[in-house]
């Protein structure tokens, strides 16, 4: 009999490995593409190879086809199937892409005769009808599955298993579609397409990479916040690159440059800060998806100049149009679109944060700003403080007591407002394990609800709570007088518990949303941390200081923030000015571990001995830091050289 | 030391906190109702002429619960947003904590729980929760996705028992607490 002919796979009961779409390789449904199943004595197909060689015992079918039943084997058939796609697949970008790993199980296949073969007509060159074709001819022992193959001149490059090279060595000489197949192994690298990466055969990717570096960084105004990728192919350095050879280098080297600048930055927050602009004009763009990667990695651009393209109609800017929602100002002038008729309005609607669209204002902030909630959930107004303390301002005056003796002395407070039955504890969110708070916070999102520590630390009663304090950072909250820096709502509730035992007593329920100042003793810098904190007051028993108590005080603490310079930090206690309610001389809170933290920061930020640091702290500052800091400053000029730990 | 403090208390107060916060944003997040959570309409406090549940938003006093929703739904408005991964409005829970304020808790409670549990029974608690995270705005459903805006949220509730349900034996189901106090700020 002659060699089979065609794609009809004359003899071959064996269905098509590949699963074509083509009409004339259709290897039939779903359930053909499996290898020829085995059938028991009754024609029954054996789920797996356990159930054949053991019968199923009694009535165990639950188990054998939910363990390692048919799903079971056609799930490994089709993984193993997978696997030698992903295979096949990773092997031949590292082929034609790379060319550069050697690949010891891997032999490249030579096939020529497509062009002759009928097949040459179909949309793929035929290439696809061809690789199964070959499959089906060559599956004969087991299964073999080809991976894409490229067609270059008048040859089929074919990356194959080394396993499978006897088997198709075998079809040499086949006829396929009326020509006849020459199939040859070969040494000789694909020839490729893609082989030629930008920066060109011989240099290296390191290179590349500088060279584009170098282009990023000549192109970025930094005043502007710009980044200038107009005309890039008259850009020397990418010219020489090889960049612009073809459509798809030019491409390429767009995305190469997108990533690099999306590397550069640590955070999509610096990446936002750093480049607010960018400009691609007269780049002879035909439509945005040939730059659309600029989109994902400025999505918050604000300025976009698309100017002197060819941009012919609307169409050609649609995939950006569910992108760019912070884009304010955009420049198209130069491209066809622009003579189109609904142009404008299209634009305003693509993007709603536009204002200037082509040097004219379509759309003031305001507009924008309503414009752009249409597009994203927008948080709720905010509302000043709410207090409704029941008209004898209850709140504001134990509020306004309360922070400056909290920041000045700890145990004085919570003698007056905390009695045995007061409770505290603090919680620090998920910040990290090496703040100052960390040991004591009962977090029961993370400690868990069943841990000892819910007990631990739960400090209850005024002298616990002191003490813990007392181990606290020291704190400087802002002034109550300040009342943007704060949120204090209030409201009294029905329903506690009555100190005499007699009956029930209202509450006071304080919730207070500030930020204080704060040295972390670990990193010994200065820094502001938010917090919130929660107040339950009551009526206090009989002989207490004050009216009211605190029943519990739940502190919650958010991230702290350095401050950037030691500037920052002469400055910041403009803020907060030094209280002129009675403090104590010597403020109780301080032990000595801060105060060694304090005279170090000290010498860190004025250049001065740890003795003087400790003599101008401990002097007319009284332990605060920045008294002391302003009167170093003050009295700089008179400090004798030995003040000073080096010579400045 | 008052019961307040009590091992018990601690315990079942813990407890009873987790099962809240749980059920509470996974509401919120699932656009679903959380008015039931309040005290409003619930039959031993309108029995016993509770005043309905303080909620103040951001500053805002808000007269009921399903107006709370409504709030809610209105920071859920997108309209134009295709993708439903920058669609939503997520809030992550990063901590809370949870006080006893009152072991002793009487209000509308029926005679049987008051001669049935002791103060130190952890059952009938008045307690104060806080309740810190980020609430992420045009995000996805899951932690981590891409989000549009973001702010800290902290959310303070005083809790009192569910006597409908609790009074049921073995009941399982249906919260065991109520919110009387909601203060809720993001900022």
């Amino acid at each position: 009999m002659a060699p089979p002919t065609g794609p009809r796979a004359g003899r071959s009961n064996r269905p098509s490995q590949r699963g074509g779409t083509h009409s004339g390789t259709r290897g039939g449904g779903i359930g053909k593409r499996r290898g020829t199943p085995r059938t028991d004595r009754d024609g029954d197909v054996p789920m797996d190879s356990t159930s054949a060689l053991n019968p199923p015992t009694g009535p165990s079918a639950h188990s054998a086809r939910g363990n390692r039943g048919g799903r079971g084997g056609r799930g490994t058939r089709s993984s193993s199937r997978l696997a030698q796609n992903v295979r096949n697949y990773v092997s031949e970008q590292d082929g034609t892409a790379r060319n550069a790993k050697p690949q010891p199980n891997k032999a490249t296949l030579k096939i020529h005769g497509l062009k002759d073969s009928k097949a040459a007509s179909n949309s793929d060159g035929g290439l696809r009808s061809l690789l199964d074709f070959l499959e089906r001819k060559s599956s004969k022992e087991r299964p073999i599955t080809l991976g894409r193959g490229v067609i270059r001149g008048d040859h089929v490059w074919l990356k194959v298993n080394q396993a499978d090279v006897p088997h198709l060595l075998r079809l040499n000489g086949y006829t396929y579609a009326t020509a006849p197949l020459t199939i040859e192994e070969t040494n000789e690298p694909i020839p490729g397409q893609g082989s030629k990466s930008t920066d060109g055969p011989e240099s290296k990717p390191s290179e590349t990479k500088d060279k584009l570096l170098a282009v990023l960084a000549s192109r970025y105004n930094v005043e502007q916040k710009l980044l200038d990728l107009s005309a890039l192919g008259a850009d020397q350095t990418l010219f020489s690159m090889g960049a612009f050879e073809s459509k798809a280098l030019a491409e390429k080297s767009f995305k190469a440059l997108m990533r690099l600048t999306a590397t550069h930055y640590d955070s999509p927050a610096e990446k936002e800060a750093g480049i607010q602009a960018v400009t691609i004009a007269n780049n002879d763009i035909h439509d945005v998806g040939e730059v659309f990667t600029l989109a994902h990695t400025l999505p918050r651009l604000r300025r976009l100049d698309l100017s002197g393209n060819k941009l012919e109609d609307l169409s050609k800017i649609t995939k950006w149009r569910h992108e760019f929602r912070s884009l304010e100002e955009l420049h198209i002038v130069g491209n066809p679109v622009t003579n189109l008729p609904n142009y404008p309005t299209q634009m305003v609607e693509w993007f709603p944060s536009l204002q200037i669209l082509d040097g004219r204002r379509v759309r003031t902030p305001e507009e924008a700003a309503e414009a752009l909630k249409a597009w994203f959930p927008a948080p709720l107004p905010r509302l000043p403080s709410n207090l409704r303390d029941g008209g004898n301002n209850v709140a504001s005056t134990f509020l306004g007591g309360f922070f400056s003796m909290y920041d000045h002395d700890r145990l004085a407070l919570a003698r007056q407002f905390y009695d045995d039955d007061s409770a505290f504890s603090l919680n620090t969110g998920t910040e990290s394990a090496s703040n100052a708070y960390h040991n004591y916070s009962r977090n029961l999102d993370t400690i868990g609800v069943r841990n000892l520590s819910t007990q631990q630390r739960l400090f209850t009663g005024s002298n616990l709570i002191a003490e813990l304090w007392a181990r606290l950072p020291a704190t400087r909250h802002p002034s109550l007088d300040l009342a943007e820096e704060w949120q204090i709502d209030c409201h009294t509730f029905p329903s506690l518990a009555d100190p005499s035992g007699q009956g029930s007593a209202m509450g006071l329920a304080i919730t207070v949303y500030s930020r204080f100042e704060e040295v972390d003793p670990t990193q010994q810098l200065a820094g502001t941390r938010q917090f919130s904190r929660s107040f339950i007051l009551g009526p206090s028993k009989p002989g207490a200081p004050h009216p009211y108590r605190v029943i519990s005080d739940e502190l919650t603490l958010r991230a702290w923030t350095p401050q950037q310079t030691p500037t920052a930090a002469v400055q910041a206690p403009a803020v907060a000015p030094v209280p002129t309610a009675p403090v104590p001389a010597q403020p109780a809170v301080l032990d000595d571990v801060t105060r060694a933290q304090m005279i170090e920061e000290l010498c860190r930020q004025t250049g001065m001995t740890p003795e003087y640091s400790r003599l101008c702290l401990a002097g007319a500052a009284d332990w605060n830091f920045d008294l002391a800091l302003r009167s170093f400053h003050e009295k700089r000029a008179e400090l004798p050289p030995d003040a000073f730990a080096a010579p400045a | 030391m008052s019961a307040n403090s009590h091992e018990t208390n601690v315990r079942c107060s813990c407890e009873a906190a987790k099962s809240f916060v749980d059920w509470y944003y996974r509401q919120v997040n699932d656009a679903k109702s959380v008015s039931p959570g309040y005290v409003n309409g619930h039959a031993a406090y309108d029995r016993a002429g509770h005043p309905p549940a303080d909620i103040c938003i951001n500053g805002l006093v808000v007269a009921t619960p399903q107006e709370w929703e409504k709030l809610l739904e209105q920071q859920r408005q997108a309209p134009k947003q295709p993708d439903p991964n920058k669609r939503r409005v997520r809030y992550e829970v990063e901590g809370y904590d949870v006080h006893v304020i009152n072991a002793d808790y009487r209000f509308g409670a029926p005679q049987k729980m008051l001669d049935l549990h002791s103060p130190t029974d952890g059952v009938r608690m008045m307690m104060v929760l806080s309740v810190a995270g980020t609430v992420y705005f045009g995000t996805g459903r899951n932690k981590g996705d891409e989000y549009w805006e973001k702010q800290n949220f902290h959310d303070r509730f005083i809790l009192v028992p569910n006597w409908d349900v609790i009074e049921k034996p073995g009941a399982r189901h249906g919260r065991k607490y109520l919110i009387i106090s909601h203060n809720y700020r993001a900022n």
